[in-house]
């Protein structure tokens, strides 16, 4: 205990990642029916956090990696440890986090005004950031599994808040058990490595895969079922299916879901044990040709939907294929980058997005535009912002990590991944300019009277545009536009930041030096490519790979007499295909209900109901009916049983003389 | 106050007293004053808890080994010892059980029905159930091993619910054919041992042959493994759970099904360990499959408590795992399980029983949109879910994690599909929360006030007993490993 208040350090960690679980606790327990004191109590609390969050990256950017950790319990052989591990990786990660869900959390103060789970709400907002910042600063992957369990399990909570809406339950759980099928392999592969190598320690873990003390055989099958877990979090190539159903929730916890925490833990912890990944060819190998077709996958059913909110989802799911195929192929510091801006632009496009499902009460950009979307002129900005910073438009953020991203791809022998990057590029500008155009330049231009009529007749705290609901709205918007056109000049300073990251585990565990260089070589070899992006053709390329899906999206929706259909309803099969998700989830559909539900499940019901309780059932009609049987044996009748005697005797004389 | 103080003072007896006391005190107040007779019991169930938390406090398990031993000499001619003990296995149990009473008690405060005669024969069970826990005498452990049976009986038949003839008769016949094959194999350890002796310390000096472990484990593994509920004799279980009365569900699920698995250990793997490892394959076997198919049926059901009910083979076929790898986690974990899950199933069915005495429906399609208009409630049965899915920094994430680890060295495959299981209970466990709690408010149940502070207690204390072992498990996991640990060199 005394050691907590005299380590500054150790004191804002603690505080600071933990105050949120206060909060929550305190909003359950006793401020349940007082929604404003139970707002202001989360509000503050997560500002808290990110203050502490910010100040520990701001104390510890140029300190060494630290470390604190002490034993939880221990089984046997197994001992389990409780720690902190804070290096650039984890603090750049912890601030992101901090801030983003801060800024989520003033919005809901706005967005879910006069909910009537407000205080439900906010419970589960300061659950899912303190499991959030817990996992981020795990200093063991046993620990961090724990918490990206408790990640798993707030957003359950937060996907299903509308809880009497059957979608929304549904997808809660789909999202949880999805994710525990992928959580099933990782927790394997975990079992794995304490079984044969018997400490979780991320440093140490890091340090082993890099210095080759872990056979090749277990890191590659560990490292394989650890990444199932990257699968599930991240909503990659089979397990995807969950993610775009998760727009259930209110808007402000997708933006949050989908831009710092849940989804963004898969590719955090991909990055966080990145030596022990990269030691493993075939890993890398799998993860980037899984990367690939999900980034290319989600980009096509992005783009066929009129959901606002699900275009973005799909978006989401593509950029975390980017950043697996980015971190697959070497490029940790590209894929760290691309996480980092993707955090800002997406949890802006989900916020800008809520503003205007706030204000038009649907999600459909035809209506919107309809209805006059582009008049909210902050909102429209601040989208168009995050629309430009997706495509990778320069100057925006998107721009520097997809630049890096690319020029990792083009140092890869085979030059498919990276002409797939591109092409990616090109399908993401799109359709998020065909969103843009919708809702900017809608058909048949904007129908003024109805929207007035609507904008009477509904909501009560419609009071203008521009009261205190519009800017706790807007304000945190306006901040992340801001952050999404100036995070990208940051690279170099992030760079050098993050790569002191992957040193790190060879100073901290052996002090030989040999051990830091190989770590250092090995691991990070990728990242120096992106140091040395300068090619100017890749740039180009890159450039115009954006450049031309935005013309595409102009020539189809944006310019005068455009038809607004999109290329794609010539081909009504190919439309259908990415409508229906490439009916992945007809298919588990279909595979659960025949497999489980009508094939083992009843099964068994029936082997339950027939066969043990029917043998059972059996043995007891047998006994009851012999017991009858020979109760008429008892009969008390003289002669029956004399005659019975004679009888008896009489075989018994036979058998004897016989 | 150390153990050193208290060495002289027979505490577990005591412990055995106060539900004796109880249950004579309550014998004696007449059935028309029924407040006084739940708060006689009340206190006495405090008192057992309190002694036994104070026990759980004073065990040094620095020390390890047997400690608070009373050991008085019986019947001389055949070796019956009146022979109590305290190590880190039965600890727990000792525990567990205590806390069950306790929160039992307290569920059915609301009871009206044939008061006195209840919470009498609650107390006779629940003394022979410390019984078996305490004792380290072989003959003891058996009496008082049906002592705990047959109260279920009449508890069922008389105060159950649906099907309740059907389902008193089918357990007490699965559990009375349970006894028909440990009490043999009881008399065949103790007259292989010479006859002069039922100590368990002191058989277990003996080494009894291979093939002799071999019977006698088979026996006692078939005869505890049924009121463990090993998969395929696991039916009477999910019948007798919809048919008993709430208290009655939680004491048989949260403690009674225990004693099962603890036979196994306790009389089984201590005094047989070549015929348990013999026959360990077999064990992890059952186990498996009781882990896949309750959660697999589990899933079909639509009555509430046949859900736990199955929810419960699952988990204790988790146990079987955990004892079949035969090492320190294995145990450690099958053990930390035991307690970890007698504490939910009480809380699963504690919460239930709260929904079917306000609602008189049980049956899932009937209820749903339960968190509108009892969001506390439901909050408690859907924590127990959670516990039950294996989510972490509750107690069961760690016995679930200790029983894997040991079984994927051991039995690769059963470990693996036991993992696999961990998502079908997911599936099984959210797919009863949505349909029951959640959905649009629910006109039928709209009348119907949340639960009371007062009888939110019970559950309150259920769910922090599952949070405090979630977050330290260091804890409870100490006191298991000072006996599993010299245990285990055995096999």
């Amino acid at each position: 205990m005394g050691a907590l208040f005299r380590d500054p350090v150790l004191f804002a960690t603690v505080l600071g990642t933990n105050l949120p679980f206060l909060s929550m606790a305190v909003i359950l327990l006793f401020t349940r029916s007082k929604p404003f004191v139970s707002s202001r109590i989360s509000v503050c609390s997560i500002a808290v956090s990110a203050v502490c969050a910010v100040s520990l990256l701001v104390r510890l950017f140029s300190a060494p990696a630290l470390q604190y950790q002490t034993l939880w319990f221990s089984s046997d052989k197994l001992n389990i440890t409780f720690g902190y591990y804070l290096d650039p990786l984890s603090l750049l990660m912890l601030t992101i986090v901090g801030i983003i869900a801060c800024l989520v959390q003033i919005y809901s103060l706005g967005y879910m005004a006069g909910d009537p789970g407000y205080s439900r709400y906010y419970a589960f907002q300061s659950l899912f950031a303190w499991a959030m910042m817990n996992m981020v600063i795990a200093g063991s992957m046993l620990q961090l599994f724990i918490f990206w369990e408790m990640v798993g399990l707030a957003s359950y909570f937060l996907i299903g808040f509308y809880y009497e809406k059957w979608s929304a339950s549904q997808a809660g759980k789909k999202a949880f058990v999805m994710n525990r099928v992928g959580d099933v392999g990782f927790f394997l592969g975990l079992i794995l490595l304490l079984i044969a190598f018997g400490n979780l320690g991320i440093p140490e873990l890091n340090h082993a895969a890099v210095t080759h003390g872990l056979p090749q055989g277990l890191l590659t099958v560990s490292s394989l079922l650890i990444f199932c877990g990257v699968i599930g979090k991240s909503a990659q190539f089979p397990l995807l299916t969950w993610l775009p159903d998760a727009m259930e929730g209110p808007t402000p916890v997708s933006a949050l879901l989908h831009s710092a925490t849940m989804v963004a833990a898969g590719v955090y912890m991909f990055s966080r044990i990145f030596p022990f990944f990269s030691a493993s060819p075939d890993t890398m190998a799998v993860a980037l040709a899984i990367g690939t077709v999900t980034m290319l996958l989600s980009s096509t059913m992005a783009m066929v939907t009129y959901d606002l909110k699900q275009v973005w989802a799909y978006s989401t799911v593509s950029q975390l294929g980017y950043m697996v195929m980015a971190l697959a192929s070497g490029g940790y510091v590209a894929g760290v980058f691309h996480l980092t801006t993707h955090a800002g632009f997406k949890a802006l496009l989900f916020l800008t997005s809520g503003i205007f499902i706030h204000e038009f009460h649907t999600n459909d950009m035809r209506i919107i535009g309809k209805k006059g979307g582009r008049k909210l002129k902050i909102p429209m900005v601040c989208m168009a912002i995050g629309a430009l910073a997706l495509s990778g438009v320069f100057p925006f953020s998107g721009f520097f990590s997809k630049e890096a991203i690319l020029t990792v791809l083009a140092s890869q022998p085979s030059k498919i991944w990276y002409a797939a990057g591109l092409f990616g590029a090109v399908l993401t500008a799109y359709y998020s300019f065909r969103l843009i155009f919708h809702i900017l330049l809608p058909k048949g231009g904007i129908e003024e009277a109805h929207h007035e009529e609507h904008g009477a007749s509904s909501h009560e705290h419609e009071e203008g545009h521009h009261g205190y609901i519009f800017w706790t709205m807007a304000v945190p918007v306006m901040i992340l536009a801001g952050v999404s056109l100036v995070l990208g000049f940051t690279e170099h300073t992030l760079e050098h930041f993050l790569m002191r990251s992957i040193q790190v585990p060879g100073e901290l565990v052996a002090p030989a030096a040999h051990a830091v260089s190989v770590a250092a070589h090995v691991a990070a070899g990728g990242a120096h490519h992106a140091h040395e992006a300068g090619s100017p053709l890749l740039t180009i390329l890159g450039v115009s790979a954006g450049l031309l899906g935005i013309a595409i999206a102009w020539f189809e929706y944006g310019r005068k007499g455009a038809s607004r259909n999109g290329f794609l309803s010539y081909f009504p099969a190919i439309w259908k295909l990415f409508d229906c998700r490439w009916f992945l989830d007809i298919f588990y559909r279909k595979g659960l209900d025949t497999l489980v539900y009508a094939g083992l499940t009843s099964l068994f019901t029936k082997n339950d109901r027939r066969v043990i309780d029917g043998g059972i059932d059996g043995i007891c009609v047998f006994t009851e009916g012999s017991g009858r049987l020979f109760s008429f044996l008892q009969s008390g009748m003289l002669q029956f049983n004399l005659l019975l005697m004679v009888l008896g005797a009489g075989a018994a004389v036979l058998y004897f003389v016989i | 106050m150390t153990a050193m103080n208290m060495a002289g003072f027979p505490i577990l007896t005591t412990i055995l007293m106060t539900t004796i006391v109880g249950l004579l005190v309550i014998i004696f107040i007449p059935p028309e004053k029924t407040k006084l007779i739940k708060q006689v019991s009340l206190a006495s169930a405090s008192t057992g808890l309190a002694l036994c938390l104070w026990l759980y406090h004073a065990y040094d398990f620095h020390k390890g080994g047997l400690q608070f031993v009373e050991r008085v000499l019986w019947v001389k001619s055949l070796g019956i010892y009146w022979f109590n003990g305290i190590d880190g296995i039965n600890l727990p149990m000792m525990l567990l059980t205590s806390v069950v009473l306790f929160t039992a008690v307290w569920t059915m405060w609301e009871l009206e029905n044939r008061v006195k005669e209840f919470y009498a024969l609650v107390f006779l069970l629940v003394a022979g159930v410390y019984g078996v826990f305490m004792s380290m005498d072989l003959f003891w452990i058996f009496v008082w091993y049906d002592v705990s049976l047959f109260p279920m009986y009449p508890l069922i038949a008389i105060w159950g619910g649906t099907r309740k003839e059907y389902g008193a008769m089918k357990l007490t016949l699965y559990l009375l054919a349970g006894s028909a094959f440990i009490l043999p194999a009881i008399l065949f350890l103790w007259a292989k041992a010479g006859g002069h002796t039922f100590d368990l310390f002191m058989l277990q000096k003996i080494g009894f042959s291979l093939f002799d472990q071999k019977v006698a484990f088979l026996m006692l593994y078939l005869g505890f493994g049924i009121l463990a509920a090993v998969w395929p004799f696991h039916t009477w279980s999910p019948v007798g759970h919809v048919a008993a009365p709430t208290a009655v569900s939680m004491i048989h699920a949260g403690v009674l099904m225990k004693l099962g698995a603890y036979g196994v250990l306790r009389i089984g793997m201590m005094l047989c360990p070549q015929g348990a490892v013999y026959w360990s394959h077999l064990m992890a076997l059952l186990g498996t499959i009781g882990i896949i198919y309750g959660a697999l049926v589990g899933l079909a059901q639509t009555d509430l408590k046949y859900v736990i009910g199955y929810s419960s083979v699952s988990h204790m076929g988790l146990v079987g795992l955990g004892l079949a790898t035969m090492s320190v986690n294995g145990i450690n974990g099958a053990v930390f399980q035991m307690f970890a899950h007698g504490i939910m199933t009480a809380l699963f069915f504690s919460s239930v029983g709260f929904i079917y005495d306000r609602t008189h429906t049980k049956i899932i399609p009937e209820l749903g949109g339960l968190s509108k208009t009892m969001p506390i409630a439901s909050a408690f049965f859907i924590f127990a879910a959670l516990a039950g899915i294996g989510v972490p920094l509750m107690a069961s994430f760690w016995a679930e994690l200790l029983v894997l680890t040991a079984a994927v060295k051991v039995f690769p495959v059963a470990g693996i599909l036991a993992c696999v299981g961990m998502i079908l209970s997911a599936l099984f466990m959210l797919r009863v929360v949505q349909r029951t709690f959640y959905g649009d408010k629910n006109p039928k149940w709209e009348h119907i006030p949340d639960i009371s502070r007062f009888l939110a207690v019970p559950r309150v204390v259920l769910m922090s007993c599952i949070l405090f072992f979630g977050l330290f498990p260091k804890v409870m996991l100490d006191v298991i490993q000072s006996t599993v640990i010299p245990f285990v060199t055995r096999f």
